[in-house]
Formats: C-alpha cells, sequence, structure tokens
C-alpha cells in the first residue's frame, strides 16, 4: 500500500509502489504522447483529483505546486509572445497558434511535475526500495533511497538549528557584498556538513552492526501488497495512455 | 561467519594488549587494555569523556577501523574467535552495539520495518523475523509503537528502538554507549529494569558506558574505569557502600547545597529580567502547556526538568523569543544581553579558529581571549580549528563565548550531556558565577541531583506543573511517586 505521510506521521491515502510507478509512468507518457491541450487538461485534472482526495497532504502539495505553476505560466506567456505564425487574437501580436503551442507546454511541464510530486508524497520510501530490489537492483544500492529519505528531515532541522545559533549570537549578513554572501555560506554549511558527516558515520555503522551486507540476499519480511487501489490507479493509467494514443491519431486539440 | 578459532583462548571476550590511534593525533585513544568479559556479565564502563569507552566499544563492534579508520594494534577473541579484522556485518551476528545518538542510528522510515532490518539482513526466515521483531518491542515496551514512523518518536521513545533493534539481532553480546544520557528520570529507570532482566532472564551479556552507577547497584555490576585509554581501576560492585568507596562521584556536588529557598525567594522578588504570564504552547494539535506563569529576576538559576517531551527545550524557545506563544505573554526586555547554550556544542561553533569565534561576540584583544581559554581550561589553543576539539572541550568553548558577552541572562539546553565530571563542575561554577553578577539563568537538564545542587527554583514539567523551591517540588514530586525526579534516588538507588 502507498501511504501518504502527513506530518504526523498518520496515513492518510493508500496505494502501493508498483501502481505509484504505473500511473506516473501513465500520466508522463500520456502528456508527451497526446497531441493538443484536451488530454493533457483531463490527465492534469486526474492528478489533481487524486491530490485531493488525500486531503492530508494536499496543503503541502498545493504549497509545493505554487512555483510550478508560476513557472508554468511564465511557459505559456514566453511561447505565445515568440510565436508570429496563425491569427492574431489578443492584443495585436499573440497568435491562437502561440496560445496552444505556450498552453500545451505549461500544461505538460504541470502535469510532469504535479504526477511526479504525487507519487512522491504517496509512495512509502522503504516500499519503493523493497519493490525496485524486487525489480532487480541490489538491496544495497537500492537502500541509499530509503536513506535519502530519512535525511532530508535531518538536514532540513539542522539548518533551523543553525540559523536559531545565528540568530541567537547576533550573526547577522548582508547578502549583497560577496563577502558576506560568503561568510554566510561558511557560517551556515560548515556546521550542518560537520553534522551530516558525523551522522553519515554513525548510520554506516548502525546499518553494518546489524549485519547489512554480510550477505548476497535479504530477508523481506512485508509482502508487497496489491489492492484495489492498486487495481484501479493501474486502469486509470491505461486508459489515459489509450486516450492519448486515440488523440494523437486523430489529433485532436 | 567468523573464523579463525584460537583454541589457546580462554571462554569469553579476551581483549589482550589492545591500543587504538586514530590518525593524525599523537596520544592513543586505548592504551594496552587486557580485560577478559565472561559470559552473562554486567560489566559498567566508566571514566571521564575522551577516556576511550566508546572507541573501545567501537573497536569490539567492528566500526573501528571499518567505518573510522585507525591504527590498532593487540588483539580481540570471543570465545576463542578472533573479532579483529572481521567486517562488523559478520561480527553483529554475535555482537550488538547500540550507539550513543539514537537518532543516528535509525535507517528505516517505520519502527516495526527498524527492528526487522537487522533479522532480514541475517535472512531469516520470514515468520521468525516476525517474532523476534515481537519480541524486542514488548522487552523494551514499546509494542504500541510498531506501525508508528521513524520521524515522529521523541528521544526517549527512539533510545528503547535503538535497543529493540540490538535486541532482535538475538547476539548474546551487548554493547550500549550512555543508553540513558537522552532519557528523563522514568525513561532511564526503565532502561535500567530492561538491562537487569537482559542479564538475568535472558543470559544475556550486557557491558554498559554509564555516569550513572546508583541504579545499576543491585544487578552487581563490575565496573571497569577507563582513563587517558587505560584501565585504571576494576571492581565488582555489591552494595552502595562499594560504589561509595569507588568514589566515582567524589567531588560531584551534593544535592541541596546551594541557598536556602528564602534567598531565591528574595531573588524573585526583584524587577525580573523575563516575565512569563498565562503561557500556553502546543505543535498541531498537541498541547505542551497551558497557563504557565513564572518570572526570572537577577541572579537566580531556574532550572526545567520533566519528562521527554514536555517542553522543556520549547520553555527556552520562548524566552529566547525563537517561538511565539499561543496564548500568554513572555515578556522580556529585547535589550538585555542573551547567552544561550544549545544541547548540541557543533550547531553553534562557526569559525576557522577559536580566536575568531571569540570575535563573533566581539572579543578581538589576543589577551582578553587567552585569559577566557585559561578560565575554559582551553589554553594555547587560540589558533586551533574549534571543530578539532572533542566533546567537552567544544562544550567549554560555548558555554564560554556565551558567557564572555556577559548575558543577564542565560539559557542552558541540557549542558551535561555526555559530559565527565570535571567538565560537569566546570560548567557548574560557570553558572554560579553568571549568577552572582547578577544574571538571571535557566537551566533544562535531566540530571536532578545536578538541578538540586545548583537551583534556586525548580519548574517541573509534566501532566501537572509543580514550581518552587527545590525543596518544595523535589518533595512534592516524592508524594507524587515520581521518585526518579527526586536526587536522592539516584544518589542512594532504590
Amino acid at each position: 500500500m502507498i501511504k501518504i505521510l502527513a506530518p504526523s506521521g498518520r496515513t492518510t491515502c493508500a496505494s502501493g509502489p508498483v501502481s505509484g510507478l504505473l500511473f506516473l509512468g501513465g500520466c508522463v507518457s500520456a502528456v508527451l504522447v497526446a497531441s493538443g491541450i484536451t488530454v493533457k487538461g483531463v490527465v492534469l485534472v486526474v492528478v489533481l483529483a487524486i491530490a485531493h482526495r488525500c486531503a492530508g497532504s494536499m496543503a503541502i502539495f498545493a504549497r509545493k505546486l505554487r512555483f510550478v505553476a508560476l513557472f508554468s505560466l511564465v511557459l505559456l506567456v514566453s511561447q505565445a509572445l515568440s510565436v508570429h505564425v496563425g491569427h492574431v487574437v489578443l492584443f495585436g501580436r499573440i497568435t491562437d497558434q502561440g496560445l496552444l503551442l505556450g498552453a500545451e507546454m505549461a500544461l505538460r511541464f504541470l502535469v510532469i511535475l504535479s504526477s511526479s510530486l504525487l507519487f512522491v508524497a504517496m509512495t512509502d520510501p522503504d516500499e519503493l526500495t523493497h519493490a525496485l530490489i524486487r525489480a532487480g537492483i541490489p538491496y544495497r544500492f537500492g537502500f541509499v533511497l530509503s536513506l535519502a529519505v530519512r535525511f532530508v528531515p535531518f538536514f532540513s532541522q539542522e539548518l533551523a538549528r543553525v540559523r536559531e545559533a545565528q540568530r541567537l549570537r547576533g550573526i547577522t549578513f548582508s547578502y549583497r557584498r560577496p563577502s558576506e554572501l560568503r561568510r554566510a555560506i561558511y557560517y551556515t554549511f560548515v556546521p550542518v556538513l560537520v553534522s551530516g558527516l558525523v551522522r553519515v558515520d554513525a548510520v554506516t555503522m548502525s546499518m553494518k552492526g546489524r549485519a547489512f551486507g554480510a550477505n548476497q540476499r535479504r530477508t523481506w519480511s512485508r509482502p508487497l501488497r496489491w489492492t484495489t487501489t492498486d487495481t484501479s490507479l493501474a486502469i486509470l493509467s491505461a486508459v489515459l495512455l489509450a486516450v492519448s494514443i486515440v488523440a494523437r491519431r486523430f489529433q485532436w486539440i | 561467519m567468523l573464523s579463525a578459532r584460537d583454541c589457546t583462548q580462554s571462554e569469553g571476550l579476551r581483549i589482550k594488549n589492545l591500543s587504538v590511534r586514530y590518525p593524525r593525533r599523537n596520544i592513543p585513544a586505548l592504551c594496552c587494555v587486557d580485560e577478559l568479559i565472561e559470559h552473562g556479565e554486567l560489566v559498567v564502563l566508566a571514566g571521564p569523556s575522551g577516556s576511550g569507552k566508546s572507541t573501545l566499544c567501537r573497536t569490539l563492534s567492528g566500526s573501528v577501523p571499518d567505518v573510522i579508520p585507525a591504527d590498532i594494534q593487540g588483539g580481540i577473541w570471543l570465545d576463542g574467535t578472533a573479532l579483529l579484522g572481521q567486517d562488523p556485518s559478520h561480527i553483529a551476528s554475535v555482537l550488538g552495539y547500540v550507539q550513543q545518538d539514537p537518532d543516528a542510528q535509525i535507517c528505516t522510515l517505520n519502527v516495526w520495518q527498524e527492528v526487522a532490518f537487522g533479522p532480514e539482513n541475517l535472512c531469516l526466515p520470514v515468520e521468525e523475523v516476525r517474532t523476534r521483531v515481537h519480541a524486542a518491542l514488548s522487552e523494551v515496551g514499546i509494542l504500541d509503537l510498531q506501525q508508528r514512523s521513524t520521524t515522529t518518536l521523541s528521544g526517549g521513545e527512539m533510545q528503547r528502538l535503538a535497543i529493540a533493534a540490538i535486541l532482535a539481532m538475538g547476539s548474546e553480546w551487548i554493547f550500549l554507549d550512555e543508553p540513558t544520557a537522552n532519557l528523563d528520570p522514568d525513561g532511564a529507570e526503565m532502561i535500567f529494569r530492561v538491562l537487569g532482566d537482559l542479564r538475568r532472564q535472558q543470559g544475556r551479556t550486557v557491558t554498559v558506558v554509564e555516569h550513572r552507577l546508583a541504579p545499576l547497584v543491585s544487578y552487581a555490576p563490575r565496573v571497569i574505569v577507563l582513563d587517558h585509554g587505560r584501565v585504571v581501576e576494576r571492581r565488582q560492585i555489591r552494595s552502595h557502600y562499594d560504589l561509595a568507596e569507588m568514589r566515582l562521584r567524589a567531588g560531584w556536588p551534593r544535592a541541596r547545597s546551594k541557598r536556602s529557598p528564602a534567598e531565591g525567594g528574595e531573588c524573585s522578588r526583584r524587577t525580573p529580567l523575563v516575565n512569563l504570564v498565562d503561557v500556553g504552547f502546543g505543535y498541531g494539535e498537541r498541547t505542551l502547556f497551558e497557563h504557565l506563569s513564572m518570572s526570572i529576576g537577577r541572579g537566580e538559576v531556574a532550572s526545567v526538568i520533566g519528562p521527554n517531551g514536555c517542553g522543556k527545550t520549547t520553555l527556552l524557545r520562548l524566552i529566547a523569543g525563537l517561538e511565539t506563544p499561543r496564548d500568554g505573554i513572555v515578556d522580556r526586555d529585547g535589550s538585555v544581553p542573551l547567552g544561550f547554550v544549545a544541547q548540541h556544542p557543533h550547531h553553534q561553533i562557526f569559525e576557522r579558529t577559536i580566536q575568531r569565534e571569540y570575535a563573533i561576540d566581539g572579543i578581538h584583544d589576543p589577551l582578553e581571549v587567552d585569559r577566557l581559554l585559561a578560565e575554559a581550561r582551553l589554553d594555547g589553543l587560540a589558533g586551533v580549528s574549534p571543530l578539532s576539539l572533542s566533546m567537552g572541550e567544544q562544550r567549554r568553548l560555548t558555554v564560554s563565548t556565551a558567557l564572555s558577552r556577559r548575558p543577564d541572562l542565560l539559557l542552558l539546553d541540557e549542558p551535561f550531556i555526555g559530559q565527565d565530571r570535571a567538565n560537569v563542575i566546570w560548567v557548574l561554577s560557570q553558572i554560579r558565577k553568571a549568577s552572582e553578577r547578577g544574571a538571571g539563568v535557566v537551566l533544562v537538564s535531566h540530571d536532578v541531583e545536578l538541578v538540586a545542587s545548583i537551583s534556586d527554583r525548580v519548574v517541573y514539567l509534566g501532566d501537572t506543573v509543580q514550581m518552587g523551591s527545590p525543596d518544595f517540588v523535589f518533595e512534592a514530586l516524592a508524594a507524587q511517586g515520581r521518585h526518579a525526579y527526586t536526587p536522592g534516588y539516584w544518589e542512594e538507588g532504590r
């Protein structure tokens, strides 16, 4: 089952890593294959609808998507301004072709980013690691993914603590001067890096101290589960892909 | 997995003439250690910080030199099998090592998965893995947390998880490096009980690095004292008398020796440096405390104690202005100079040399820096990188830099964790000096004995808040049955 981990750690929505990957693959191929904006728009609506169903993570999802949406808008505008083929429809300069191309590009970007974000939010990295290793990746490498995810909150916490310590000691930086910027980087990254290195040693000792790497294989006591949610996601991915092929074949707008 | 059997060695863990030297260090971390730990023993490794306790554990588990490079001489045999030169992942099936920082050794995202990690690596059948995980989680009392995400655990829960993860490996030999350092008194007591049970009921051989010996006396441990990498004393402890004789805590401040409560009362009547009125705080839906009112006066030492996760550090953060209260007012004059000593020294060390580190706090005169360094027993290190200092030295440096700006309000978050006797006494002396100068001090600590020795006022944060003179608060806590939060418990044991 995939889980969306809310900040409290509670599971709010579920499906599995394999179906999650299939869905991600389905969405990305659909927007790459399909012509026009209709199918791409539909895929975006589907992704947002699924994200909305998992209400627990929606706030974080929306916050992350804000930057992506802004960038898509920039894509749309710059494309519309730079294409001069077709009928002029706006401000005596922007053409229908330009708008269509811009919208296509923006939608493609939005779908790829939002479906990736949704996948990351919905997938338990431990289960994804398990799935990848099942697929043939050596387990020593597969675990890097789980560890990377473990380390992300660690680095952000360390950064916050170091910044607070700077504030309490009255250390302030004016980022306009290059020398100050260099000092800011040094004062911030050195303490975080030191913590990180100590941490890497500790986790290596901890893993080896529990026989990690002692054998070529290892037991997986949690079976990969497949539920109706997973089946629905897999079917949905297939449908999206099929529709996009049809759209390309008949040149839908 | 282990080979190279040497039948001439006796049964047990035999350490012979072991010396360990880290690269670029002149003095060896361990020097000529000869020791025999027999099956079923409970051994306590004691000694000042930097005396080689952790190095010994790491060398036995194979992490030194595999993860942390070092030059090693001598030998280690477990029941006649040579351990030195073996990969730690192979040693893991017979000897488990729980490191000091529990958070740093968690490598998965779920409690159940974390405990299963080791047995899975041993290629055990799924049913066996499940049985072991269940047994280990029950043993340390966190079976109800098995589906929790590891990122949401408190310090005490993480410590128990780290122990459970090693227990599930099923190794007979277990080494634990300061397993109670981050725990509240109740949590520490629970860990001591677990250690005793491991030996009595499961016949495991337990070696623990620990400063607090009193609670372990009833398990009749053998104490090995290390100093400067050498074993300086070995003794079987059977009673508190034995312990007193060892004088391990000789020179430690005795409880309730500071001032009379009346004097403390007088302090708080003076103009307060910080005033908390009806303060409430919580994270998300969780409320840490409500309607908390207190003030810190000049020259007053107020200590905050309580269980893990009760909001002690948060209270410091509120006073420092790093958090905004949910309700009520935290009234502190922004112009009052503030000194803050964070829990981990490396969070507040920024510069390339110690001299420059003092410059951050406005001390540029090399003579003044030398004087401060001499006071912190860091003589002649002005040109040295602060990162090359030991943890104990870093702690002295952060206290010294925090005090160099002569703060009127000094906030210290767990300054005694992982510190040896000499450092603890030094930090206490600095707190006293600051308070005599008229600074208000707020100290967060789990060590109730030290708290009792230095405080004018104690604040217990828990289900109920207790506040007042140390005598009053400790008596109230004793009356509520919270004996682990009273200094007498740690002095004399049960």
